[in-house]
Protein backbone atom coordinates (compact mmCIF):
# COMPACT_ATOMS: atom_id res chain seq x y z
CA UNK A 1 0.00 0.00 0.00
CA UNK A 2 1.64 3.81 -1.26
CA UNK A 3 1.22 6.07 1.99
CA UNK A 4 -1.42 8.02 -0.29
CA UNK A 5 -3.91 5.40 -0.40
CA UNK A 6 -3.07 5.16 3.77
CA UNK A 7 -6.34 4.67 6.56
CA UNK A 8 -5.73 6.18 9.84
CA UNK A 9 -7.61 5.14 12.86
CA UNK A 10 -7.93 8.26 15.05
CA UNK A 11 -9.14 7.60 18.62
CA UNK A 12 -10.02 10.41 20.76
CA UNK A 13 -13.03 11.17 23.61
CA UNK A 14 -12.91 14.49 21.84
CA UNK A 15 -15.17 15.04 18.82
CA UNK A 16 -13.78 18.45 18.03
CA UNK A 17 -10.40 16.67 18.10
CA UNK A 18 -11.46 13.91 15.71
CA UNK A 19 -12.68 16.26 13.42
CA UNK A 20 -9.43 18.58 13.40
CA UNK A 21 -7.27 15.45 12.76
CA UNK A 22 -8.97 13.99 10.57
CA UNK A 23 -9.65 16.83 8.44
CA UNK A 24 -6.11 16.87 8.62
CA UNK A 25 -5.12 13.68 7.55
CA UNK A 26 -7.49 13.98 4.60
CA UNK A 27 -5.17 17.04 2.99
CA UNK A 28 -2.57 14.50 3.03
CA UNK A 29 -4.34 12.25 1.51
CA UNK A 30 -4.88 9.99 4.35
CA UNK A 31 -8.73 8.38 5.29
CA UNK A 32 -9.41 8.67 8.71
CA UNK A 33 -11.68 6.67 10.58
CA UNK A 34 -12.81 7.61 14.17
CA UNK A 35 -13.17 5.94 17.62
CA UNK A 36 -14.52 7.54 20.88
CA UNK A 37 -12.48 5.80 23.45
CA UNK A 38 -9.91 2.35 23.03
CA UNK A 39 -13.48 -0.16 22.88
CA UNK A 40 -14.51 1.31 20.04
CA UNK A 41 -10.93 1.74 18.40
CA UNK A 42 -9.98 -2.16 19.15
CA UNK A 43 -13.40 -3.24 17.76
CA UNK A 44 -12.66 -1.28 14.00
CA UNK A 45 -9.50 -3.18 13.99
CA UNK A 46 -11.23 -6.11 14.57
CA UNK A 47 -8.71 -9.41 14.96
CA UNK A 48 -5.84 -8.30 12.35
CA UNK A 49 -6.24 -4.65 12.09
CA UNK A 50 -7.17 -5.33 8.26
CA UNK A 51 -7.54 -1.86 6.44
CA UNK A 52 -5.62 0.07 8.98
CA UNK A 53 -2.10 1.67 8.61
CA UNK A 54 -1.33 3.98 11.65
CA UNK A 55 -3.41 4.53 14.71
CA UNK A 56 -3.55 7.89 16.17
CA UNK A 57 -4.64 6.84 19.91
CA UNK A 58 -5.22 10.27 22.92
CA UNK A 59 -4.59 8.86 26.29
CA UNK A 60 -7.06 10.41 28.66
CA UNK A 61 -10.35 8.84 27.33
CA UNK A 62 -13.24 6.79 29.15
CA UNK A 63 -13.72 3.29 29.22
CA UNK A 64 -10.50 2.07 27.79
CA UNK A 65 -8.10 4.57 27.80
CA UNK A 66 -4.99 4.93 25.93
CA UNK A 67 -2.57 2.77 27.75
CA UNK A 68 -4.78 -0.11 27.97
CA UNK A 69 -5.48 0.32 24.13
CA UNK A 70 -1.52 0.30 23.69
CA UNK A 71 -0.55 -2.56 25.89
CA UNK A 72 -3.71 -4.66 23.68
CA UNK A 73 -2.46 -3.58 20.13
CA UNK A 74 1.08 -3.76 21.29
CA UNK A 75 0.17 -7.36 23.16
CA UNK A 76 -1.35 -8.86 20.21
CA UNK A 77 0.72 -10.62 17.26
CA UNK A 78 -1.68 -10.06 14.85
CA UNK A 79 -1.95 -5.92 15.25
CA UNK A 80 1.80 -5.06 16.66
CA UNK A 81 2.68 -4.09 13.25
CA UNK A 82 0.43 -1.35 13.45
CA UNK A 83 2.07 2.14 14.12
CA UNK A 84 0.83 4.01 16.87
CA UNK A 85 1.36 8.23 17.33
CA UNK A 86 0.30 8.97 20.99
CA UNK A 87 -1.75 12.33 21.07
CA UNK A 88 -0.60 14.45 23.58
CA UNK A 89 -1.37 17.54 25.18
CA UNK A 90 1.97 19.01 26.71
CA UNK A 91 1.82 18.55 30.12
CA UNK A 92 1.23 14.86 29.21
CA UNK A 93 5.13 14.32 28.26
CA UNK A 94 5.75 11.80 30.91
CA UNK A 95 2.95 9.71 29.96
CA UNK A 96 4.69 10.17 26.55
CA UNK A 97 7.40 8.47 27.60
CA UNK A 98 5.58 5.74 28.75
CA UNK A 99 3.71 5.18 26.21
CA UNK A 100 6.93 5.10 23.63
CA UNK A 101 8.71 2.21 25.99
CA UNK A 102 5.44 0.52 25.76
CA UNK A 103 5.64 0.17 21.74
CA UNK A 104 4.12 3.93 20.88
CA UNK A 105 5.83 5.05 18.17
CA UNK A 106 6.11 8.67 18.49
CA UNK A 107 3.82 11.52 19.36
CA UNK A 108 1.64 14.40 18.07
CA UNK A 109 1.42 17.28 20.80
CA UNK A 110 -1.89 19.40 21.07
CA UNK A 111 -3.01 21.02 19.64
CA UNK A 112 -2.05 19.74 16.22
CA UNK A 113 0.46 21.34 14.27
CA UNK A 114 -0.01 20.06 10.93
CA UNK A 115 3.57 20.20 10.00
CA UNK A 116 4.81 18.08 12.78
CA UNK A 117 1.23 15.88 12.25
CA UNK A 118 2.29 15.64 8.34
CA UNK A 119 5.96 14.99 9.25
CA UNK A 120 5.52 12.23 12.26
CA UNK A 121 2.47 10.46 9.91
CA UNK A 122 4.54 10.26 6.89
CA UNK A 123 7.33 8.98 8.81
CA UNK A 124 5.27 5.89 10.80
CA UNK A 125 3.28 4.84 7.54
CA UNK A 126 6.60 4.75 5.99
CA UNK A 127 8.19 2.07 8.71
CA UNK A 128 4.38 0.78 7.82
CA UNK A 129 4.70 0.12 4.29
CA UNK A 130 8.29 -1.42 4.74
CA UNK A 131 6.60 -3.89 6.90
CA UNK A 132 4.16 -4.56 4.78
CA UNK A 133 6.48 -5.23 2.12
CA UNK A 134 8.35 -7.93 4.29
CA UNK A 135 5.33 -9.19 5.27
CA UNK A 136 4.47 -9.42 0.89
CA UNK A 137 7.57 -10.72 0.04
CA UNK A 138 7.35 -13.55 2.46
CA UNK A 139 4.24 -14.78 1.60
CA UNK A 140 5.08 -14.90 -2.01
CA UNK A 141 8.31 -16.80 -1.61
CA UNK A 142 6.20 -19.22 0.85
CA UNK A 143 3.74 -19.57 -2.18
CA UNK A 144 6.74 -19.94 -4.23
CA UNK A 145 7.96 -22.89 -1.78
CA UNK A 146 4.58 -24.20 -2.01
CA UNK A 147 4.13 -24.29 -5.87
CA UNK A 148 7.87 -25.55 -6.10
CA UNK A 149 6.75 -28.05 -3.31
CA UNK A 150 3.55 -29.05 -5.58
CA UNK A 151 5.21 -29.54 -8.66
CA UNK A 152 8.33 -31.76 -7.30
CA UNK A 153 4.97 -33.94 -5.45
CA UNK A 154 2.99 -33.72 -9.38
CA UNK A 155 6.14 -34.64 -10.61
CA UNK A 156 7.27 -37.97 -8.23
CA UNK A 157 4.07 -39.44 -9.68
CA UNK A 158 4.78 -39.20 -12.99
CA UNK A 159 9.18 -39.90 -12.57
CA UNK A 160 10.41 -42.00 -10.51
CA UNK A 161 11.42 -39.68 -7.08
CA UNK A 162 15.32 -39.87 -7.96
CA UNK A 163 14.74 -38.24 -11.29
CA UNK A 164 12.02 -36.03 -9.67
CA UNK A 165 14.79 -34.58 -7.23
CA UNK A 166 17.33 -34.75 -9.74
CA UNK A 167 14.83 -32.26 -12.25
CA UNK A 168 14.84 -29.63 -9.10
CA UNK A 169 18.52 -29.99 -7.89
CA UNK A 170 21.17 -27.17 -8.48
CA UNK A 171 23.10 -30.04 -10.46
CA UNK A 172 20.21 -30.94 -12.40
CA UNK A 173 20.60 -29.69 -15.96
CA UNK A 174 23.91 -30.56 -15.88
CA UNK A 175 23.05 -34.39 -15.04
CA UNK A 176 20.01 -34.30 -17.63
CA UNK A 177 22.19 -32.65 -20.47
CA UNK A 178 23.55 -36.49 -20.97
CA UNK A 179 27.16 -38.25 -18.97
CA UNK A 180 28.70 -41.55 -18.96
CA UNK A 181 28.74 -43.84 -15.75
CA UNK A 182 28.56 -47.15 -15.13
CA UNK A 183 25.42 -48.45 -14.59
CA UNK A 184 23.54 -51.40 -13.59
CA UNK A 185 20.52 -52.42 -15.98
CA UNK A 186 17.68 -54.35 -14.89
CA UNK A 187 15.34 -55.60 -16.87
CA UNK A 188 11.96 -58.01 -15.80
CA UNK A 189 8.92 -58.81 -16.91
CA UNK A 190 6.29 -61.61 -17.22
CA UNK A 191 6.67 -65.18 -18.42
CA UNK A 192 3.12 -65.96 -20.61
CA UNK A 193 1.39 -62.53 -20.20
CA UNK A 194 0.53 -61.59 -24.09
CA UNK A 195 -1.60 -65.55 -23.77
CA UNK A 196 -2.99 -64.22 -20.90
CA UNK A 197 -3.77 -60.78 -21.71
CA UNK A 198 -5.75 -62.35 -24.90
CA UNK A 199 -7.67 -64.56 -22.79
CA UNK A 200 -8.66 -62.70 -19.75
CA UNK A 201 -10.82 -59.94 -19.87
CA UNK A 202 -9.04 -56.68 -19.89
CA UNK A 203 -10.50 -55.63 -16.34
CA UNK A 204 -8.64 -58.57 -15.13
CA UNK A 205 -5.49 -58.02 -17.16
CA UNK A 206 -5.44 -54.39 -15.96
CA UNK A 207 -6.24 -55.61 -12.12
CA UNK A 208 -2.93 -58.01 -12.77
CA UNK A 209 -0.97 -55.43 -13.65
CA UNK A 210 -1.84 -52.80 -11.47
CA UNK A 211 -1.32 -55.48 -8.35
CA UNK A 212 1.95 -56.03 -9.95
CA UNK A 213 3.07 -52.28 -10.58
CA UNK A 214 2.39 -51.48 -7.06
CA UNK A 215 4.10 -54.33 -5.58
CA UNK A 216 7.48 -53.87 -8.11
CA UNK A 217 7.39 -50.42 -7.61
CA UNK A 218 7.20 -50.05 -4.32
CA UNK A 219 10.34 -52.61 -3.95
CA UNK A 220 12.22 -49.88 -6.70
CA UNK A 221 11.88 -47.39 -4.69
CA UNK A 222 13.00 -49.18 -1.17
CA UNK A 223 16.34 -50.78 -2.89
CA UNK A 224 16.91 -47.28 -4.50
CA UNK A 225 16.01 -47.94 -7.88
CA UNK A 226 15.51 -45.13 -10.58
CA UNK A 227 12.60 -46.86 -12.86
CA UNK A 228 13.38 -46.06 -16.52
CA UNK A 229 9.85 -46.93 -17.53
CA UNK A 230 7.05 -49.33 -18.06
CA UNK A 231 5.59 -51.12 -20.64
CA UNK A 232 3.10 -53.15 -19.78
CA UNK A 233 4.51 -56.15 -18.23
CA UNK A 234 8.03 -55.31 -18.68
CA UNK A 235 10.21 -52.57 -16.32
CA UNK A 236 13.66 -51.24 -16.89
CA UNK A 237 15.22 -49.82 -13.64
CA UNK A 238 18.73 -48.92 -13.46
CA UNK A 239 21.15 -48.11 -10.70
CA UNK A 240 24.28 -45.58 -9.92
CA UNK A 241 22.38 -42.94 -11.56
CA UNK A 242 21.67 -39.99 -11.09
CA UNK A 243 22.32 -40.75 -7.48
CA UNK A 244 25.98 -42.82 -7.23
CA UNK A 245 25.95 -46.09 -5.50
CA UNK A 246 28.94 -47.74 -4.42
CA UNK A 247 26.69 -51.18 -4.32
CA UNK A 248 24.73 -50.61 -7.51
CA UNK A 249 25.11 -54.23 -8.61
CA UNK A 250 23.83 -55.78 -5.19
CA UNK A 251 21.21 -53.45 -5.08
CA UNK A 252 19.86 -54.69 -8.34
CA UNK A 253 20.35 -57.72 -7.32
CA UNK A 254 18.63 -57.40 -3.79
CA UNK A 255 16.12 -55.85 -5.72
CA UNK A 256 15.66 -58.73 -8.67
CA UNK A 257 15.37 -61.16 -5.49
CA UNK A 258 12.86 -59.24 -3.63
CA UNK A 259 10.74 -59.10 -6.63
CA UNK A 260 10.79 -62.87 -7.47
CA UNK A 261 9.77 -63.19 -3.82
CA UNK A 262 6.92 -61.06 -4.00
CA UNK A 263 6.47 -62.32 -7.38
CA UNK A 264 5.47 -66.01 -5.80
CA UNK A 265 3.17 -64.73 -3.52
CA UNK A 266 1.02 -62.50 -6.30
CA UNK A 267 1.26 -65.52 -8.11
CA UNK A 268 0.04 -67.92 -6.13
CA UNK A 269 -2.99 -65.89 -5.81
CA UNK A 270 -3.41 -65.42 -9.36
CA UNK A 271 -3.12 -68.69 -10.05
CA UNK A 272 -6.55 -69.33 -7.86
CA UNK A 273 -8.10 -67.52 -10.12
CA UNK A 274 -6.79 -69.55 -12.92
CA UNK A 275 -3.83 -67.17 -14.56
CA UNK A 276 -0.56 -68.67 -15.00
CA UNK A 277 1.98 -66.41 -15.03
CA UNK A 278 5.88 -66.35 -14.22
CA UNK A 279 8.29 -63.51 -14.02
CA UNK A 280 11.79 -63.14 -15.74
CA UNK A 281 15.00 -61.28 -15.04
CA UNK A 282 18.21 -59.77 -16.69
CA UNK A 283 21.21 -57.48 -15.19
CA UNK A 284 24.08 -55.99 -16.34
CA UNK A 285 26.25 -53.68 -15.43
CA UNK A 286 28.78 -51.34 -17.83
CA UNK A 287 29.30 -47.87 -19.18
CA UNK A 288 26.27 -46.18 -20.49
CA UNK A 289 24.80 -42.63 -21.46
CA UNK A 290 21.99 -41.70 -19.00
CA UNK A 291 20.46 -38.14 -19.45
CA UNK A 292 17.44 -36.52 -21.44
CA UNK A 293 16.08 -38.54 -23.97
CA UNK A 294 12.96 -37.18 -26.20
CA UNK A 295 11.71 -34.68 -28.01
CA UNK A 296 10.36 -30.63 -26.22
CA UNK A 297 7.16 -31.81 -24.64
CA UNK A 298 7.96 -35.16 -23.69
CA UNK A 299 11.29 -35.87 -22.34
CA UNK A 300 12.37 -38.86 -19.99
CA UNK A 301 15.38 -39.72 -18.15
CA UNK A 302 16.76 -42.77 -19.71
CA UNK A 303 19.84 -45.09 -19.91
CA UNK A 304 20.92 -46.21 -23.43
CA UNK A 305 24.23 -48.25 -24.35
CA UNK A 306 25.14 -51.96 -24.66
CA UNK A 307 24.55 -52.56 -21.17
CA UNK A 308 21.09 -51.66 -21.61
CA UNK A 309 20.30 -54.22 -24.37
CA UNK A 310 22.42 -57.10 -22.96
CA UNK A 311 20.32 -56.60 -19.53
CA UNK A 312 16.55 -56.94 -22.32
CA UNK A 313 18.57 -59.94 -23.98
CA UNK A 314 19.04 -61.75 -20.50
CA UNK A 315 15.52 -60.82 -19.91
CA UNK A 316 14.16 -62.37 -22.58
CA UNK A 317 16.19 -65.17 -22.49
CA UNK A 318 15.46 -65.83 -18.80
CA UNK A 319 12.73 -68.97 -18.14
CA UNK A 320 10.20 -67.89 -14.92
CA UNK A 321 11.65 -67.85 -11.84
CA UNK A 322 15.26 -66.72 -13.22
CA UNK A 323 17.27 -63.68 -12.54
CA UNK A 324 19.95 -63.82 -15.13
CA UNK A 325 23.46 -61.92 -14.94
CA UNK A 326 26.37 -60.90 -17.11
CA UNK A 327 29.65 -61.72 -16.07
CA UNK A 328 30.42 -58.04 -15.32
CA UNK A 329 27.75 -58.17 -13.20
CA UNK A 330 28.47 -61.31 -11.48
CA UNK A 331 32.12 -60.11 -11.17
CA UNK A 332 30.98 -57.40 -8.53
CA UNK A 333 28.63 -59.94 -6.69
CA UNK A 334 30.47 -63.13 -6.54
CA UNK A 335 31.42 -62.72 -2.99
CA UNK A 336 27.67 -62.15 -1.93
CA UNK A 337 25.38 -64.04 -4.44
CA UNK A 338 25.10 -67.75 -4.55
CA UNK A 339 24.47 -68.62 -8.48
CA UNK A 340 24.42 -71.43 -10.60
CA UNK A 341 26.04 -71.58 -13.89
CA UNK A 342 23.89 -71.43 -17.31
CA UNK A 343 26.74 -71.48 -19.61
CA UNK A 344 27.74 -69.32 -22.59
CA UNK A 345 24.33 -67.74 -24.33
CA UNK A 346 24.18 -67.02 -27.77
CA UNK A 347 22.23 -63.47 -27.26
CA UNK A 348 20.43 -62.16 -30.43
CA UNK A 349 22.19 -59.72 -32.28
CA UNK A 350 25.47 -60.50 -30.25
CA UNK A 351 28.29 -61.56 -32.21
CA UNK A 352 29.98 -63.64 -29.05
CA UNK A 353 28.45 -66.02 -26.44
CA UNK A 354 28.32 -64.57 -22.86
CA UNK A 355 28.74 -66.83 -19.74
CA UNK A 356 25.71 -66.27 -17.84
CA UNK A 357 25.02 -67.06 -14.32
CA UNK A 358 21.55 -67.36 -12.41
CA UNK A 359 20.61 -65.67 -8.79
CA UNK A 360 19.82 -68.52 -6.69
CA UNK A 361 19.83 -66.07 -3.82
CA UNK A 362 21.81 -63.87 -1.20
CA UNK A 363 24.87 -65.89 0.52
CA UNK A 364 23.91 -64.64 4.11
CA UNK A 365 20.06 -65.59 3.48
CA UNK A 366 20.66 -69.00 1.92
CA UNK A 367 22.89 -70.27 4.92
CA UNK A 368 20.24 -69.11 7.65
CA UNK A 369 17.52 -70.82 5.38
CA UNK A 370 20.23 -73.84 5.85
CA UNK A 371 21.02 -73.52 9.46
CA UNK A 372 17.23 -72.92 10.13
CA UNK A 373 16.60 -76.74 8.84
CA UNK B 1 -6.54 32.30 39.96
CA UNK B 2 -5.17 35.11 37.54
CA UNK B 3 -6.25 34.68 33.49
CA UNK B 4 -7.21 37.72 32.65
CA UNK B 5 -3.71 38.06 30.61
CA UNK B 6 -5.29 34.80 28.14
CA UNK B 7 -7.90 36.36 25.54
CA UNK B 8 -10.75 34.35 25.24
CA UNK B 9 -10.21 33.84 21.73
CA UNK B 10 -6.91 34.29 20.28
CA UNK B 11 -7.54 35.13 16.61
CA UNK B 12 -4.39 33.99 15.57
CA UNK B 13 -5.10 30.59 16.82
CA UNK B 14 -8.37 30.31 15.21
CA UNK B 15 -7.02 31.93 12.07
CA UNK B 16 -4.35 29.19 11.54
CA UNK B 17 -6.81 26.33 12.44
CA UNK B 18 -9.12 28.06 9.69
CA UNK B 19 -5.94 28.15 7.07
CA UNK B 20 -4.70 23.93 7.91
CA UNK B 21 -8.11 22.86 7.44
CA UNK B 22 -8.64 24.22 4.08
CA UNK B 23 -10.33 27.48 4.33
CA UNK B 24 -13.57 25.99 4.88
CA UNK B 25 -16.29 28.20 6.65
CA UNK B 26 -18.98 25.65 6.57
CA UNK B 27 -16.27 23.56 7.90
CA UNK B 28 -15.24 26.10 11.06
CA UNK B 29 -18.95 26.44 11.94
CA UNK B 30 -19.45 22.55 11.86
CA UNK B 31 -16.05 22.52 14.62
CA UNK B 32 -17.87 25.40 16.63
CA UNK B 33 -21.20 23.42 17.04
CA UNK B 34 -19.33 20.35 18.02
CA UNK B 35 -17.26 22.08 20.32
CA UNK B 36 -20.20 23.65 21.63
CA UNK B 37 -22.02 20.42 22.36
CA UNK B 38 -19.13 18.73 23.72
CA UNK B 39 -18.38 21.83 26.02
CA UNK B 40 -21.66 22.15 27.50
CA UNK B 41 -21.42 18.65 28.25
CA UNK B 42 -17.97 19.24 29.88
CA UNK B 43 -19.16 22.07 31.61
CA UNK B 44 -22.24 20.29 33.43
CA UNK B 45 -20.30 17.43 34.84
CA UNK B 46 -17.83 19.86 36.52
CA UNK B 47 -20.28 21.70 37.87
CA UNK B 48 -22.05 18.42 39.17
CA UNK B 49 -18.72 17.17 40.69
CA UNK B 50 -17.55 20.47 42.20
CA UNK B 51 -20.81 20.96 43.83
CA UNK B 52 -20.06 17.48 45.30
CA UNK B 53 -16.69 18.48 45.94
CA UNK B 54 -15.58 15.15 43.67
CA UNK B 55 -12.08 16.28 42.50
CA UNK B 56 -11.64 12.66 41.11
CA UNK B 57 -14.82 13.22 39.11
CA UNK B 58 -13.76 16.94 37.76
CA UNK B 59 -10.65 15.86 35.58
CA UNK B 60 -11.79 14.23 32.49
CA UNK B 61 -14.62 16.66 31.51
CA UNK B 62 -11.42 19.57 32.54
CA UNK B 63 -9.18 17.80 30.59
CA UNK B 64 -11.35 17.05 27.77
CA UNK B 65 -12.72 21.19 27.78
CA UNK B 66 -8.87 22.28 28.06
CA UNK B 67 -7.66 20.26 25.27
CA UNK B 68 -10.74 21.47 22.54
CA UNK B 69 -10.86 25.51 24.13
CA UNK B 70 -7.60 25.47 23.07
CA UNK B 71 -7.54 23.83 19.65
CA UNK B 72 -10.24 26.43 18.67
CA UNK B 73 -8.20 29.35 20.42
CA UNK B 74 -10.36 29.65 23.40
CA UNK B 75 -7.27 30.60 25.80
CA UNK B 76 -8.38 31.55 28.61
CA UNK B 77 -11.01 28.92 29.20
CA UNK B 78 -8.32 26.70 28.31
CA UNK B 79 -5.91 27.79 30.84
CA UNK B 80 -8.95 27.81 33.93
CA UNK B 81 -9.48 24.30 32.78
CA UNK B 82 -6.28 23.47 33.02
CA UNK B 83 -5.94 24.74 36.83
CA UNK B 84 -9.18 22.05 37.77
CA UNK B 85 -7.92 19.57 35.68
CA UNK B 86 -4.20 19.77 37.91
CA UNK B 87 -6.64 20.89 41.36
CA UNK B 88 -8.69 17.20 40.50
CA UNK B 89 -5.69 15.30 40.19
CA UNK B 90 -4.02 16.28 43.19
CA UNK B 91 -7.14 16.02 45.24
CA UNK B 92 -7.77 19.66 45.84
CA UNK B 93 -10.87 20.83 46.55
CA UNK B 94 -11.36 24.05 48.35
CA UNK B 95 -11.24 26.55 45.61
CA UNK B 96 -13.08 24.43 43.04
CA UNK B 97 -16.45 25.63 43.36
CA UNK B 98 -15.18 29.26 42.59
CA UNK B 99 -12.88 27.71 39.61
CA UNK B 100 -15.60 26.13 37.82
CA UNK B 101 -17.66 29.32 38.38
CA UNK B 102 -15.09 31.14 36.64
CA UNK B 103 -15.07 28.62 33.96
CA UNK B 104 -18.46 28.74 33.52
CA UNK B 105 -18.66 32.78 32.79
CA UNK B 106 -15.81 32.08 30.69
CA UNK B 107 -17.50 29.58 29.06
CA UNK B 108 -20.67 32.41 27.98
CA UNK B 109 -17.80 34.55 27.01
CA UNK B 110 -16.27 32.24 24.73
CA UNK B 111 -19.41 31.53 22.90
CA UNK B 112 -19.83 35.15 22.71
CA UNK B 113 -16.72 35.54 21.24
CA UNK B 114 -17.04 32.78 18.66
CA UNK B 115 -20.40 34.13 17.81
CA UNK B 116 -18.87 38.01 16.89
CA UNK B 117 -16.17 35.96 15.30
CA UNK B 118 -19.36 34.80 12.90
CA UNK B 119 -18.73 31.51 14.00
CA UNK B 120 -22.35 30.64 15.65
Amino acid sequence: MSPGAAVALVVDDSAVNRKVLSRHLASLDIAAREAANGREALELLGADGAGFDIVLLDIEMPELDGYETLAAIKGDAALRHLPVIMISSVEELDSVVRCIEMGATDYLPKPFNPAILEARVRASLAGKHLHDLEVESAARQAELLKTIERQKDELSRFLSPQVAALVSSPEGEQLLAGHRRIATSVFCDLRDFTPFSEAADPEEVLGVLREYHAAMGGLIVEHGGTLEHFAGDGMMVFFNDPVPQEDHVERAVRMAIAMRDRFGDLAAAWAKRGFRLGFGVGIATGYATLGRIGFEGRYDYGMTGMVVITAARLSTAAAPGQILLSPRSHAAVEDVVEVEEIGELQLKGFSHPIAVVNVRGMRERLRTAVEAG
Amino acid sequence: MSLDGAPVLDQAVLEELRISTGDDEAFMRELVETYVEEGQASLAVLLAAAAARDAAAIVRPAHTLKSTSASLGAMRLSGICREIETAGREARTDTLPEDVELARATWEATLAAFAEAGLR
